[in-house]
């Protein structure tokens, strides 16, 4: 066992075990709430692109493209760095709000889409039914159609979540303090890359695979097919 | 008009500089995508063979690759690497990001690949094996030239992927699109909005063909219902 503690220091690591435990804490939560607004922002964009009115889906279907065809990272500069250049004065965003911001913006056309998917997944014979004893198309589509929608895709929704939660170790470069900003932390203090970056790999991994196993429990519960990550 | 004089001078200024780190964007991600598929090609293939203990060594190396966030990924690899003490696997900056980017390609187009073997009619391998080819030669002429075909749709967003994956570069100070963006904020620090605009817009032009080659190709050879991004 000489070589493995000769590789990894595990007294080292314990001692930032109290950093690590908060960073994937903030992780955790930044996560919970991007992956709220996103949810929200992508049903409604679904509904947008799914508009018969050219002047409401030709935007939202460039604002898809745009986001798809851009890098995250680049993304968060224009929030971060571009937003305040062109915000009146005395508004502005922390590092934290800015990154919720930039990330919910980056998330929400995937879930868009995933949830577009699913209301076209719904059989005809529901809305057909819903429309028929009664209720308007507005309470078609909030009690039958997206309850089944969001059923049929939660699969995918599952892995664009995990997505969302890998995709939050990029804010560590604003500075925002997370898992992959806890590993920074202790890299600069003590200058031990193995312990540093290795222990944030296998947090994630963590996290990852209680991703799965939700992931099997959901799938279980809806029959559905199987969980791909993406 | 005097903002759009104004703005346009940026642009004429910026465009050579610009171009010089699209250029190293392009070199990367080209590299990577050749390494990354020659990789997840073999490692598809051998999934789809059916050896229960090699399948397991793919399946961890593919969750560990899937699980973790490529910018800890590339921090590893540049970081972590070089101090096992290994002299080779003390990599420069620009090895550092061709090597954690192949890896990175790697994991998805290893998936792409065994799910469109997997896609191609079970009749066909069994026919071809029937009339006695060996399993080698159901591989090179029945499988392996059909499933290539169903693999070009989902390849075309995977090249996105790894082209959108190339602005995490920066940090570890590869002068490729993004990181010439911000040499060039810190020398006209006024046009912060515009200059990351422009960056965008870059890459816009670069992946949205991609995007449509993808769409394209999906009708025009049909999808098996994976990776598409």
């Amino acid at each position: 066992m000489m070589w493995l503690q000769n590789f990894f220091n595990f007294r080292l690591v314990s001692e930032y075990a109290g950093v690590f435990a908060e960073g994937i804490w903030q992780t955790l939560w930044i996560s919970a709430v991007c992956l709220a607004l996103s949810l929200v922002l992508g049903t409604v964009l679904a509904l947008a692109r799914m508009s018969k009115n050219p002047l409401l889906w030709r935007p939202v279907a460039g604002y898809i493209q745009f986001i798809r065809s851009t890098p995250l990272l680049v993304q968060i500069y224009l929030v971060y760095y571009g937003l305040p250049t062109i915000m009146p004065s005395g508004m502005l965003f922390d590092e934290v709000q800015s990154g919720i911001i930039a990330l919910t913006l980056h998330t929400s056309p995937y879930m868009g889409e995933i949830i577009r998917a699913g209301i076209g997944s719904v059989a005809r014979g529901q809305i057909e039914g819903a429309l028929s004893v009664g209720m308007t198309p507005r309470q078609t589509m909030r009690y039958i159609t997206l309850p089944q929608a969001i059923a049929n895709v939660m699969p995918p929704l599952l892995g664009q979540t995990a997505v969302l939660i890998k995709d939050t170790s990029l804010l560590s470069i604003i500075a925002v303090f997370e898992l992959l900003g806890a590993g920074l932390l202790m890299f600069s203090e003590t200058v031990v890359a193995t312990e540093s970056y290795v222990t944030v790999a296998v947090c994630y991994l963590g996290i990852y695979a209680m991703m799965l196993v939700l992931s099997g429990i959901v799938q279980n519960r809806l029959g559905g097919s199987a969980w791909q990550a993406n | 008009m005097e903002w759009i004089a104004d703005k346009w001078d940026i642009v004429v200024q910026l465009y050579p500089f610009m171009l010089k780190g699209l250029w190293l964007t392009f070199q990367i991600s080209i590299i990577s995508i050749a390494i990354g598929s020659i990789i997840g090609f073999v490692l598809g293939v051998a999934k789809t063979a059916g050896s229960r203990l090699l399948n397991g060594f793919i399946n961890l190396y593919l969750h560990l690759l899937r699980g973790s966030p490529y910018l800890v990924q590339l921090y590893i690899v540049y970081f972590v690497l070089p101090s096992t003490g290994i002299a080779w696997l003390s990599f420069d900056s620009y090895t550092a990001a061709i090597v954690s980017l192949s890896l990175y390609t790697s994991s998805y187009v290893t998936e792409i690949v065994a799910a469109a073997i997997h896609a191609v009619p079970s009749g066909q391998a069994e026919a071809a094996r029937s009339v006695g080819m060996s399993k080698f030669r159901t591989y090179q002429h029945i499988l392996v030239p059909q499933a290539l075909k169903l693999t070009i749709p989902p390849m075309a967003s995977i090249y996105v992927i790894v082209i959108k994956s190339t602005a995490v570069l920066s940090v570890i100070g590869i002068s490729e699109l993004t990181r010439q963006g911000e040499v060039a904020i810190m020398r006209m620090p006024g046009d912060i909005m515009f200059i990351y605009s422009l960056i965008a817009l870059f890459y816009f032009i670069y992946c949205y063909p991609m995007l449509r080659l993808s769409k394209w190709a999906e009708g025009r050879f049909g999808t098996f219902g994976g990776g598409d991004r």
